[in-house]
């Protein structure tokens, strides 16, 4: 499996496109800069600037679009270049090559939230907006782990999608249905989308401010609802590439 | 040129990325109602009359139709070259640039579709959620904003069309493209100045969904029409592949 893992990593050197999108991460924390400059006093409140740098737009919006793209990415080059019928040969179990892919999502989630998180830092200290705190720094850090960790466990249901599909042009849109779906939804019900029951489990503690929930936090629903959703995922990958010669 | 178009409606008809925009125009209207459910001040959102059609424009708008539009325009466009069937246009011979027009010419009028789709599913609930709460300069007014939304929309993805369509490097980044700049639009309506310039955003300065004065719609219209002919300049200038 770490063989898989280390050759999907390889691969990556090919796809500057990649790479490239690591730079929307650096987006939230840029706009929040610009927001507490032109439009808001921050008030030298650090939280208030990771609310929106970090656990704002980025959590609910363009990390799962930019991982939803990889994702789609990662199945789809393979299939179009014929890649898949020699990896068969090779041969390697559909499952491993499966979860290979996953694990480099989750570890370009980790990364990317990561990006996030110094921006944040670097955007909020160096124009002195906030005073460097390693109490609200680490804090940040840890909830950027989280955020990383458990996006990269929601957006399974599309690396399945794109597992199962021939083109990328139905994946790559229902990704953005379901971002956004998993965004309405918060009001309605929390534990019906992995994405908004990934956000009840970020914000269990009801410490970031401005964000007030209409419905009782239920952390284990939330994590049910994250493992239903996943566990249907993985069969349905399963049938798909089983089906794929 | 007509024979072109005739052309292009025939070949659209095999394409499934048609059903696809459709499907998350459904789907957007879809979601929008769940939002809809949300109380507020005692009483669903959705019960409110003109609620639900006035919330579906921004959210289609900044989430999802600019992204599929794109990515329907910029697909259409590459594909004779990625399918290998501009050797055989070529032949004919087809003019690349009427070619070009005409593709743009469709993914126009699927613009305009598709926000008018949007807005018959919105009517069609609200008038049977409240038939009797509409009247007709409202829902004249939000028919007028939904074809100007498509309008306007179209024009300002324009340039994200053309520009992958240059680059030739997968006509699916035209959606990537188009989601963050219809997103960057979100923080753009924060400042008068920047919504009514900025062109995603200026789409509502002219469709009636902001409150505007005739300055900034002027500005908006600019913008807009900086943005077709940009997308002009450079569709232009393309010419596909000599090696295909």
């Amino acid at each position: 499996m770490l063989r898989l893992i280390q050759i999907e990593f390889l691969k990556l050197r090919r796809r500057k496109f990649v790479w490239l999108m690591l730079l929307a991460a650096l987006f939230m924390p840029f706009f929040a800069l610009l927001y507490f400059k032109y439009v808001k006093e921050l008030g030298g409140d650090p939280l208030q600037f990771y609310r929106w740098s970090a656990f704002g737009y980025t959590l609910w919006f363009i990390l799962p679009v930019v991982l939803g793209t990889l994702c789609t990415m990662l199945m789809y080059e393979e299939k179009q270049h014929d890649m898949l019928k020699q990896l068969w040969i090779v041969p390697i179990s559909k499952m491993g090559y499966f979860f290979s892919k996953f694990f480099l999502v989750l570890i370009y989630s980790i990364c990317f939230m990561l990006i996030t998180a110094v921006a944040s830092v670097m955007f909020s200290v160096l124009p002195g907006y906030v005073e460097f705190d390693w109490g609200s720094v680490l804090y940040l850090l840890k909830k950027c782990l989280e955020i990383g960790v458990l996006t990269s466990f929601t957006m399974l249901p599309i690396l399945a999608l794109s597992a199962s599909q021939k083109g990328y042009i139905l994946p790559v849109s229902i990704t953005l249905v379901y971002v956004f779906l998993g965004f309405i939804l918060m009001t309605v019900n929390m534990y019906l989308h992995p994405l908004s029951s990934m956000a009840v489990i970020v914000m269990r503690n009801g410490d970031i401010p401005g964000l007030v929930f209409t419905q009782a936090l239920n952390i284990p629903l939330a994590f049910l609802c994250i493992c239903v959703w996943d566990i249907v995922a993985v069969l349905l990958a399963n049938i798909a590439l089983g089906r794929r010669k | 040129m007509k024979k072109l178009l005739w052309a292009e409606c025939q070949k659209i008809r095999r394409l499934n990325i048609v059903w696809i925009t459709v499907f998350a125009t459904v789907m957007v209207a879809v979601i929008v109602f769940l939002g809809g459910q949300d109380v507020y001040d005692g009483s669903r959102n959705i019960d409110n009359a003109g609620w639900y059609m006035t919330m579906a424009q921004p959210w289609a708008t900044f989430f999802v139709l600019p992204a599929v539009i794109a990515l329907l325009g910029s697909y259409m466009i590459c594909r004779e070259e990625q399918e290998d069937t501009i050797k055989s246009l070529r032949l004919i011979p087809v003019n690349e640039v009427s070619l070009t027009a005409v593709k743009m010419i469709v993914t126009f009028a699927f613009s305009i579709l598709l926000y008018l789709l949007l807005f018959t599913i919105t009517f069609s609930v609200e008038a049977i959620l409240h038939f009797s709460d509409l009247s007709l300069e409202m829902v004249l007014g939000f028919l007028k904003a939904y074809f100007l939304d498509g309008l306007g929309i179209f024009l300002a993805i324009s340039p994200i069309i053309a520009f992958v369509s240059r680059m030739k490097k997968g006509y699916w980044l035209a959606l990537l493209f188009a989601e963050i700049y219809s997103f960057a639009g979100l923080f753009m309506s924060m400042s008068n100045f920047l919504k009514a310039l900025y062109p995603i955003t200026a789409v509502f300065t002219i469709s009636g969904y902001y409150d505007a004065s005739t300055s900034q719609v002027i500005l908006s219209c600019i913008s807009l029409l900086l943005c077709g002919c940009l997308s002009a300049f450079i569709l232009k200038g393309l010419k596909h592949s000599e090696k295909s």
